[in-house]
């Protein structure tokens, strides 16, 4: 393109946009909107991802051990443990210990006033990566089965939970992308027809000076990615200070409770978020354009 | 004005029928043109006219007449309803839709309420007519401020036009008509809007520019500026085009009366 072409480009933009501002910040308002729903959501999916993946390589397992289990027995069960192939380590924890844990994790003064009788006795086992699944599901059974065993935790229903709940948010996430999509068509399209009606005398002086269709639309079709791309980045930046703002305050808890630090969503989703408003912006204004543009 | 700058103006394509005498022939040629906007009522009925390279020509007749329909024929914002009308040997209504730019890049229109884009500046209003051809900012900067004084507006660039006289605003718009330097400028009724003074200028302006080179087709129903200077005059009449070779005293009208119909003296 040449240098008028892009002046024009730039120029044509910059002239419409300096005189129909607040319908360009109403819609990317409005675009804004629906791009925080998307967003959010994104940022619960990301989260659940992480934890989800956090605890599917935790890679442990405790064994809860019968009040009335001794010493002998738990020496032996221990032994056994280790030299199964896929035990790592097998590490006893007894009643004290757990509530000591339990209670230096977690700083609640309910917890802290339970008596030892309240926390049992464990093992605690550390797994290679190698195992998988089927073969820690097998181990439990076993293990349940002995008479000084009296619950085994995998972990795995967690992890299952995690993935069920995963799917929904990402099910979510995509019902919530289609409602985003739609709200940009109709607030681009709406705004396209606006801003056209209001510049129809420029629209009708371009005409008249041998612009092609091309050259009129150029500038609208710019504005609708504009538009489309600040909504999209002033949803991130909404959301990135409500984030910050739960984040100071509930960190440690969150932390406590989901067993990783929450993250805000990665800089190429951010990106995808910014380029795909962009494009859709663009490609709703072009087509509002192609028929109410007359030559 | 720029004739260095003046080779890089856009000519008409000529196709697959390009015609090597198209040069020596007329610049417009209606053949039996018809328009009608409502069936019971023709605008155009059979017009024939032929304007020749060079030619100042002023369209008249009262309100109604078809002189802004002649015009936005010529410019393919109208089509014709049958009939045939050729610019530079091309036949006008026959051009597919991407070859209209190029065809109106050729032309200079000026219109009674100007077409300016208020909000603009001078500058701006009259750099569009060369952005759209592509040309370089400097190129633009160049030709736009020539074509400012030229119209005697010099040193009006930055001004926005909302903020101009009627005049002023005119002369705005024929500099966007003429800074591409086109074959032929349309003017339709381009002193409606002015006081007596400023329509003998503004006429003053266009005979300036024909002087240079370029056919001016000048529609006005204002019988005073048809006395100022001898030229040809085509008096719309009945939905046709006559000559007004013996005067205009064949001719008489209402102005009032935009009904189309014509009372001959």
């Amino acid at each position: 393109m040449s240098d008028g072409g892009r002046a024009y480009r730039f120029l044509g933009t910059w002239r419409a946009g300096r005189s129909n501002w607040k319908l360009q910040a109403l819609s990317v308002f409005s675009l804004a909107v629906a791009f925080v729903c998307l967003a959010s959501a994104l940022l619960v999916v990301t989260n659940l991802a992480e934890v989800r993946d956090r605890w599917s390589r935790a890679g442990r397992a405790t064994v809860y051990l019968r009040d009335d289990a001794t010493a002998e027995d738990v020496q032996a069960l221990i032994r056994a443990l280790e030299s199964t192939p896929g035990v790592q380590r097998a590490r006893y924890v007894p009643r004290e210990a757990a509530r000591n844990e339990v209670v230096s994790e977690g700083g609640d003064s309910q917890l802290a006033a339970l008596p030892p009788e309240a926390f049992p006795s464990s093992v605690e086992l550390s797994f290679a990566d190698s195992i998988d699944d089927m073969e820690l599901s097998v181990m439990a059974l076993k293990l349940r089965a002995l008479p000084s065993v009296d619950m085994v935790e995998t972990y795995q229903k967690w992890t299952e939970r995690l993935s069920s709940l995963l799917h929904g948010g990402v099910t979510a996430s995509l019902f919530l992308a289609l409602v985003v999509f739609a709200a940009v068509i109709s607030v681009v399209a709406s705004t396209m027809r606006l801003l056209l009606e209001r510049r129809r005398l420029e629209v009708e002086v371009l005409r008249l000076v041998g612009a092609t269709r091309k050259f009129v639309c150029r500038p609208f079709i710019m504005e609708g990615a504009g538009q489309g791309a600040c909504g999209a980045a002033l949803a991130i930046f909404v959301l990135g200070v409500l984030y910050n703002i739960v984040r100071g305050r509930f960190d440690q808890q969150l932390a406590t409770l989901l067993g990783v630090q929450p993250a805000f969503l990665p800089w190429q989703i951010m990106l995808l978020m910014v380029t795909v408003g962009a494009m859709m912006g663009a490609t709703t204004a072009w087509l509002s354009l192609r028929k109410a543009v007359k030559l | 004005m720029g004739s260095a700058l003046g080779s890089k103006r856009s000519k008409l394509r000529p196709g697959r029928r390009f015609d090597a005498s198209a040069a020596d022939k007329p610049i417009v040629v209606f053949e039996d043109v018809f328009k009608s906007y409502r069936a019971d009522r023709p605008v155009l009925k059979a017009l024939s006219l032929t304007i020749e390279r060079g030619e100042f020509l002023f369209i008249t007749g009262p309100s109604g007449a078809g002189k802004s329909t002649l015009l936005r024929l010529m410019y393919r914002s109208e089509l014709p309803d049958d009939g045939t009308i050729r610019f530079m040997g091309r036949d006008v209504a026959r051009l597919k839709s991407e070859s209209i730019p190029t065809l109106r890049r050729n032309m200079g229109v000026i219109f009674q309420d100007f077409k300016l884009v208020p909000s603009w500046s001078a500058f701006e209003n009259v750099a569009i007519a060369l952005e759209v051809l592509g040309l370089p900012s400097r190129v633009i900067r160049a030709r736009v401020g020539d074509t400012l004084e030229r119209v005697g507006l010099q040193g009006r660039g930055a001004t926005r036009v909302s903020l101009m006289s009627g005049g002023e605003q005119q002369r705005v718009a024929i500099a966007r008509a003429i800074v591409g330097e086109p074959a032929l400028l349309l003017a339709d009724e381009p002193t409606g809007n002015l006081d007596p003074q400023l329509a003998i200028d503004i006429l003053g302006l266009c005979e300036d520019i024909h002087d240079a080179g370029t056919t001016v087709v000048f529609a006005t129903h204002d019988r005073s500026l048809l006395d100022v200077r001898p030229r040809r005059v085509v008096v719309l009449d009945e939905g046709k085009a006559t000559d007004a070779q013996d005067g205009l005293d064949a001719f008489d009208w209402d102005d009032e009366d935009d009904s189309g119909i014509r009372v001959a003296v």
